[in-house]
């Protein structure tokens, strides 16, 4: 007799069901069981980090709300063939005089919100209009003319920037903020053209956000590196003592550095004093080194040190000594030694905390805000702004999910580069 | 733990939320301002529990909370331009119908009239007065030798009186000096921003010819610290703030009250509200002439209500510390002839394009 075990089918448990069944279920069992375990998890992440996100997203591209209340004066507006310096044909003013008299109230309120985002003036005009229209509604009289009629309402009507704004707002899904957040805005004819000179910001703004954050970065580096590595040489007392003096101000509240930072920096602050007291600036000469680009990199870089000592530390801690010695005994100079075999095996900290500093830095708020003075505003700033002051959401999105995508974009560049698998965070 | 202990936690975990509803929620910006609403509101109150949290401003929030239909604020204190906004947009409900339950003045002026008797003329559909508060120029005297800075154009005049101008990182404010400084009359400012064209420019012109001795703030604080430690020898401020500074930390600091804005601050009811008619009850006691007045016993910000400003003056020495106040306050009937007088509908059409524009101007 002869037992084909290559088969595993016709091996049964000893119920009677086939080994390979059995085997699968249990296995499914234990994916199950996994999956429990991890699904509270996994539902705090969708609700709190990919529903956000995706709702930004959304709100990044949606023109739907106007789009409901202007349908039908939208409708007649792609119809019109703009001619420069004209105004709409009577079917456009029609139609609004339509969606205005007969709309719902709350929608054409939040309605212009959205349209004062492309033209300021939009929403004075609006009220105004809708207040004299709803007088000619509830009489009953409508106009025969209803260009006329507006434009007597209100002369903002026979003003034709009014009407080419509105181009901006035609589309459901739109680009727009993403063309807002870059200094970009719509002509007439829904072409792409440079903001008017004096709104352009942030393009400006995106540059010196990438700026201060290269400049922390490098700096950080720079000061951290060494740290780290003394860090990580000494006999243990001593580098636990100093590691004290690298997580206490890591411990301590941020608006606690940063106002000591003030105290320090500042025009009659403790370095400008010990300067003039030691005779090398004169009491006039007192150097400005806050309230401008200077105090936000030092204060940014002093704040996220830690987070490039901390992995570079952890790196240099494994790197054997004898590593160094071995090199030099072959004969490398101590430079070459260093250059050839240490900082090779210091790439993973040095990356991590590089990454780690760049991306807190991109984002950074307060710091800034409190220090920088004029140069203070970051990208941070402005996406708090519209979130808050001009509640532009939409902006508001597409400045954050362009942030985001910068940060997808970097982590794709060091992936290529330096590969994620090398990250060491600790 | 025993079955009773975690039976009457649970029962309290299910409670809490009831219990809490019944309460008039506030929200307003804390610190130094919440805590005299709370004295002057609040202390004063006895038709029901009212509590308050803080918050930052903006509308965001109340939108967040309006459009998720999870309201958990009652009533809100707003800038002037976030009262219009927000009631055009619905997250504030419109209470105009109960204007004439508001308390009248004491002479019997009905509570619209009373606030036009101080220059208000555009209340908001959906809120109720509360107090004036103002951008104002403030110095420490003993910074200046000789003569010392009394006009708006001082504060633009660096030959004259050298050093640093403290002026905040947004444009509102500052670009109202910036036109009395050029010339323009107080009362006309607005006039001059709505039909002249190039009104903007130039007081961006204006603004230009300090730009390099400007130091900016964005917190409410800084102005003062700037100013006491030398770091400016004039700032713009919060003129509660510098209030603060004189009558409670022993200051001597000296306002150049021409062309100050005054900016005008409500409270609104916001739309959903879960205890509407006590919120609105409450309202209407926090908008009467003499709670306005009470509030000024703890902190320099103005009734908006011209009648409360008549109290003020009768109890001297109005402030609880025993002090006159009547020269910290921004609205007198003297200072609102030197003063701007905010126009929040004007400045929600700009605001956003003018912010855009100072940041650009700030950063070049």
């Amino acid at each position: 007799m002869e037992v084909n075990i290559s088969t595993a089918d016709q091996i049964l448990t000893t119920d009677g069901i086939p080994l390979k069944v059995s085997l699968r279920k249990t296995e499914r069992r234990n994916k199950i069981r996994a999956f429990l375990l991890v699904f509270p998890l996994l539902l705090f992440i969708i609700v709190t980090f990919i529903v956000p996100i995706g709702d930004m997203l959304l709100r990044s591209v949606d023109d739907s709300q106007i789009n409901e209340v202007y349908g039908k004066t939208f409708e007649e507006y792609k119809k019109w063939d703009k001619e420069k310096d004209q105004l709409p044909p009577e079917a456009v003013y029609r139609a609004l005089f339509e969606d205005i008299g007969y709309g719902d109230k709350l929608k054409i309120g939040r309605a212009i919100t959205r349209m004062n985002y492309s033209k300021s003036g939009w929403k004075s005009l609006i009220k105004k209009t809708r207040r004299q229209i709803n007088k000619i509604v509830k009489s009953g009289e409508l106009p025969t003319s209803y260009k006329d009629t507006l434009i007597e309402i209100n002369k903002g009507w026979a003003d034709p920037t009014f009407w080419y704004s509105m181009s901006q707002m035609l589309a459901e899904t739109t680009p727009i903020y993403y063309w807002n957040a870059i200094d970009r805005t719509y002509d007439q004819d829904s072409k792409v053209i440079m903001q008017s000179e004096e709104r352009r910001i942030y393009v400006a703004t995106w540059i010196k956000t990438f700026k201060v954050s290269v400049y922390v970065t490098f700096y950080c580096l720079v000061l951290g590196f060494p740290v780290a590595h003394l860090l990580a040489n000494l006999p243990l007392r001593y580098s636990n003592l100093l590691m004290i003096f690298v997580l206490l101000p890591f411990w301590t509240s941020l608006l606690v550095r940063t106002t000591a930072w003030i105290v320090m920096l500042q025009q009659n602050g403790v370095i400008n004093g010990v300067l003039v007291w030691l005779g090398i600036l004169s009491d006039d000469g007192r150097i400005q080194m806050v309230y401008n680009m200077t105090g936000t990199i030092i204060a940014m870089t002093q704040i996220l040190l830690p987070f490039m000592i901390l992995p570079l530390y952890s790196v240099m801690k494994v790197i054997p000594k004898s590593h160094m010695r071995a090199a030099q005994n072959l004969g490398a100079k101590p430079v070459r030694a260093f250059m050839r075999v240490y900082l090779p095996q210091t790439i993973p900290g040095m990356s991590a905390g590089g990454l780690l500093v760049f991306v807190l830095a991109i984002g950074y708020f307060i710091t800034p805000e409190l220090v920088g003075g004029k140069d203070g505003q970051l990208i941070g700033h402005w996406i708090a702004h519209h979130l808050k002051t001009t509640i532009n959401w939409g902006l508001c999105s597409a400045l954050g999910a362009i942030l985001l995508g910068i940060m997808l974009v970097l982590y794709w560049l060091y992936n290529k580069i330096v590969g994620i698998d090398n990250i060491k965070l600790g | 733990m025993s079955k009773l202990l975690k039976a009457f936690l649970f029962a309290s975990f299910i409670a809490f939320p009831y219990t809490a509803s019944a309460d008039v929620t506030v929200a307003s910006w804390g610190g130094a301002y919440t805590e005299s609403q709370i004295k002057a509101y609040v202390d004063t109150y006895d038709a029901g529990t009212v509590k308050f949290e803080n918050y930052n401003g903006g509308l965001g929030e109340i939108r967040a909370q309006v459009e998720s239909g999870s309201v958990i604020w009652d009533v809100v204190d707003v800038l002037p331009d976030e009262a219009i906004t927000g009631c055009d947009e619905g997250l504030f409900e419109d209470i105009s119908a109960e204007y004439d339950n508001f308390t009248p003045a004491p002479d019997g002026t009905s509570m619209i009239d009373d606030m036009a008797a101080s220059g208000v003329t555009n209340l908001s559909d959906c809120c109720a007065p509360q107090i004036f508060w103002t951008y104002v120029v403030f110095y420490d005297p003993d910074a200046f030798s000789g003569e010392k800075p009394s006009k708006i154009a001082d504060f633009f005049d660096t030959t004259k009186f050298p050093g640093k101008r403290g002026v905040h990182t947004w444009a509102n404010g500052f670009i109202q000096m910036a036109l009395v400084a050029d010339g323009v009359a107080p009362d006309a400012v607005y006039i001059v921003l709505k039909d002249q064209t190039g009104a903007v420019d130039r007081a961006f012109a204006k603004m230009d010819t300090i730009k390099d001795d400007i130091v900016h703030w964005s917190a409410g604080s800084k102005p003062l610290e700037l100013v006491k430690s030398g770091e400016v020898v004039m700032s713009i401020a919060y003129n509660g703030r510098v209030g603060a500074a004189n009558l409670s930390e022993g200051e001597n600091f000296e306002y150049i009250w021409e062309g100050q804005l005054i900016e005008q601050e409500y409270i609104c009811l916001v739309s959903g509200s879960p205890n509407r008619d006590e919120a609105l009850a409450w309202m209407i006691h926090a908008s009467s002439p003499e709670s306005q007045a009470l509030q000024a016993k703890y902190i320099t910000y103005g009734p908006m209500r011209a009648s409360g400003i008549d109290i003020i003056k009768a109890g001297e020495p109005w402030f609880h510390t025993g002090i006159d106040v009547m020269g910290h306050m921004p609205n007198t009937p003297e200072l609102l002839k030197i003063s701007v007088m905010g126009d929040p509908e004007w400045w929600s059409d700009n605001g956003a394009e003018i912010d855009e524009r100072y940041g650009a101007w700030m950063g070049n």
